[in-house]
């Protein structure tokens, strides 16, 4: 303590002790002088009326009931709000910005998930479980670019598929599809379905595969289910599946696993199938007319003549008729190429069925509990600034009322 | 007072629940009349601005924290606020000086040395400025300490003592010069 704090402690030591003691003594004649202004300051306070004092000890004990003063203009009142205190305000407007907070981080979080969303991205092989695509939607996941052409554009239904382009069957080009003005159209339709499945559970979604075919009045074209060292791994199949029923097999096929990618495409052979049934009534007729001319042939060499006509002309009847046949088994039954494959981060079980349940559930369980952690950091995130901003603006309107206030004093 | 009244004014929050509202009022009543009179320097105004106070310590009388004062500290920083709010209407009003000074002038049975001595202390009160009368007012008409004066004005209890001491040195001089 310096020498002149100490001074100042020990002049305001004797003003303390005059106002204490009712008397000026002290060791000093500065201390004593000091002690008499104390005593003169203090006797300048002045009593309160008894009246007041009265007054105001019956209001204090009456609990200071709310009267309207006679002297005030009465006001329309507008109905008023409850009146609440303090804390519930604080504690209303910290609940406020909490909900605000959650509002934005599950804007933010639908927002991110929307953004990963596989089907629009074509990286569908990253999501572990893609929804089945609705009815005739066309062409989504990685897979959509192996078999689309000018007819694959999306979201026109399965009926409304356009022609697809490559290797028309009939050799009638890329323009040989279309067929104007014919009622009955036939397409040939073509899906490509990736489905995965626990490694424990690839046997029976394949048993399954089989079963929807079956179901559907199809049948399996080809099959291959690959084994590894621990068991089934993967699978192959290709499908026929009537056209007529083939969305309704793809929704069931689809419900067996979880679709990392599915496909459709359709060409439009309608051309081909109307050519080939126009060459062979030629070819019949002209083998009619060729059997007339053999009868009444006037010369064996005549006769031979025709005869060999006849043989190339059955040629090409039978040649049309197997095109024909090969045409309406293409557009009658859809083919539908299922590729099975063992779920991503599946390290397999030892059988149990159970475990693998169990497995399922906790991971669900941890994929919940991160999301929950997600969204609340995401309201933390907005919480926490939104506070901040608040406790500034309040300490500042307190500091401001304060100055306001201690401006008075100025 | 009866049972039925003190039924219905609580006892305070805090660390002294036995004191009721009523036995602070009486207690305190008269200091902080006589500070915010010698603030405002008008009766009929510091009679208002206690009586409005009080009124407000009562409906706050559950927000009070004995963490953050005694009650004393607490009524006084009550009373204060009124005062300054009060004086601030004044200043809207463009009276930025009180022009009736109508505390209590000194009687004719006053020994002629007292009187003198009291009209010199009166005029050099008169000489200080706002803040320094309010913690002239705090300490000598409110009575409260040097550390219950720096919980009032929210600053600490050695600034309170220096700031103090310069108020009362400056008073000295002023009756000084005036004798």
């Amino acid at each position: 303590m310096s020498e002149h704090d100490a001074l100042i402690e020990s002049e305001l030591r004797a003003v303390d002790e005059a106002l204490a003691t009712g008397t000026a003594r002290g060791e000093t004649a500065l201390e004593r002088e000091l002690g008499e202004l104390a005593l003169a300051l203090a006797a300048e306070a002045v009593e309160p009326d008894p009246d007041f004092s009265a007054e105001l000890g019956e209001r204090v004990r009456a609990g200071f009931p709310r009267t309207p003063r006679a002297s005030r203009i009465p006001r329309p009142r507008l109905p008023s709000l409850p009146k609440l205190r303090r804390p519930p305000m604080i504690a209303l407007a910290g609940a406020a910005s909490v909900l605000a907070a959650l509002a934005v981080a599950v804007s933010l979080q639908g927002r991110g998930e929307n953004e990963d969303m596989p089907g629009t991205t074509g990286g569908a092989a990253d999501a572990p479980s893609l929804a089945a695509p609705r009815e005739g939607e066309l062409e989504r996941g990685p897979k959509s670019g192996s078999q689309d052409g000018a007819g694959s554009s999306s979201a026109l239904p399965a009926d409304e598929v356009g022609p697809v382009p490559p290797t028309p069957p009939g050799g009638g080009g890329a323009a040989g599809g279309f067929a104007p003005g014919e009622r009955e159209r036939r397409i040939e339709r073509s899906a490509m379905l990736t489905l995965a499945a626990p490694s424990d559970g690839l046997d029976r979604v394949a048993d399954a595969i089989v079963t929807v075919t079956d179901r559907y009045e199809g049948f399996v074209l080809r099959s291959s289910v690959s084994t590894g060292d621990e068991g089934t791994t993967g699978g192959d199949f290709e499908l026929r599946i009537p056209a007529d029923r083939l969305q309704a097999a793809l929704r069931d096929l689809s419900k067996l696993g979880d679709v990392r990618a599915r496909s459709q495409s359709g060409q439009d052979v309608t051309r081909d199938f109307v050519s080939a049934a126009d060459r062979l009534e030629a070819a019949r007729a002209e083998r009619r007319s060729l059997l007339r001319r053999l009868e009444n042939a006037d010369s064996d060499t005549e006769a031979e003549a025709i005869r060999r006509r006849l043989d190339l002309t059955a040629a090409e009847i039978n040649g049309l008729r197997g095109q024909l046949r090969d045409l309406r088994l293409r557009t009658d039954f859809a083919t539908v190429s299922v590729i099975l494959e063992e779920r991503d981060g599946d390290e397999g079980s030892d059988g149990s069925g159970s475990n693998g349940g169990l497995r399922e559930a906790l991971d669900d369980a941890l994929e919940s509990l991160s999301g929950s952690v997600e969204i609340l950091v995401r309201a933390l995130g907005v919480a926490i600034p939104l506070s901040l901003l608040a406790a500034l603006l309040w300490l500042g309107g307190r500091s401001l009322r304060r100055r306001r206030r201690e401006a008075a004093l100025s | 007072m009866n049972e039925a009244i003190a039924e219905r004014v609580p006892p305070l929050a805090g660390d002294i629940p036995s004191e009721t509202f009523e036995s602070l009022c009486e207690r305190t009543f008269p200091k902080v009349y006589a500070y915010v009179a010698a603030l405002l320097r008008d009766r009929s105004a510091a009679e208002d601005v206690t009586a409005q106070a009080f009124e407000r310590a009562y409906r706050k009388r559950r927000g009070y924290k004995a963490s953050r004062g005694t009650p004393e500290q607490w009524i006084f920083g009550i009373a204060r606020n009124a005062a300054l709010d009060e004086l601030r209407k004044r200043k809207r009003r463009a009276n930025l000086e009180v022009d009736h000074e109508d505390v209590e002038a000194p009687t004719t049975e006053d020994h002629a040395e007292l009187a003198l001595r009291r009209e010199a202390v009166r005029a050099a009160l008169g000489g200080l400025d706002g803040h320094e009368r309010d913690l002239v007012a705090l300490k000598f008409m409110g009575g409260l300490s040097n550390a219950e004066i720096a919980r009032v004005l929210g600053t600490s209890e050695s600034n309170a003592g220096t700031r103090l001491h310069r108020t009362i040195t400056k008073l000295r001089e002023a009756c000084h010069e005036r004798a």
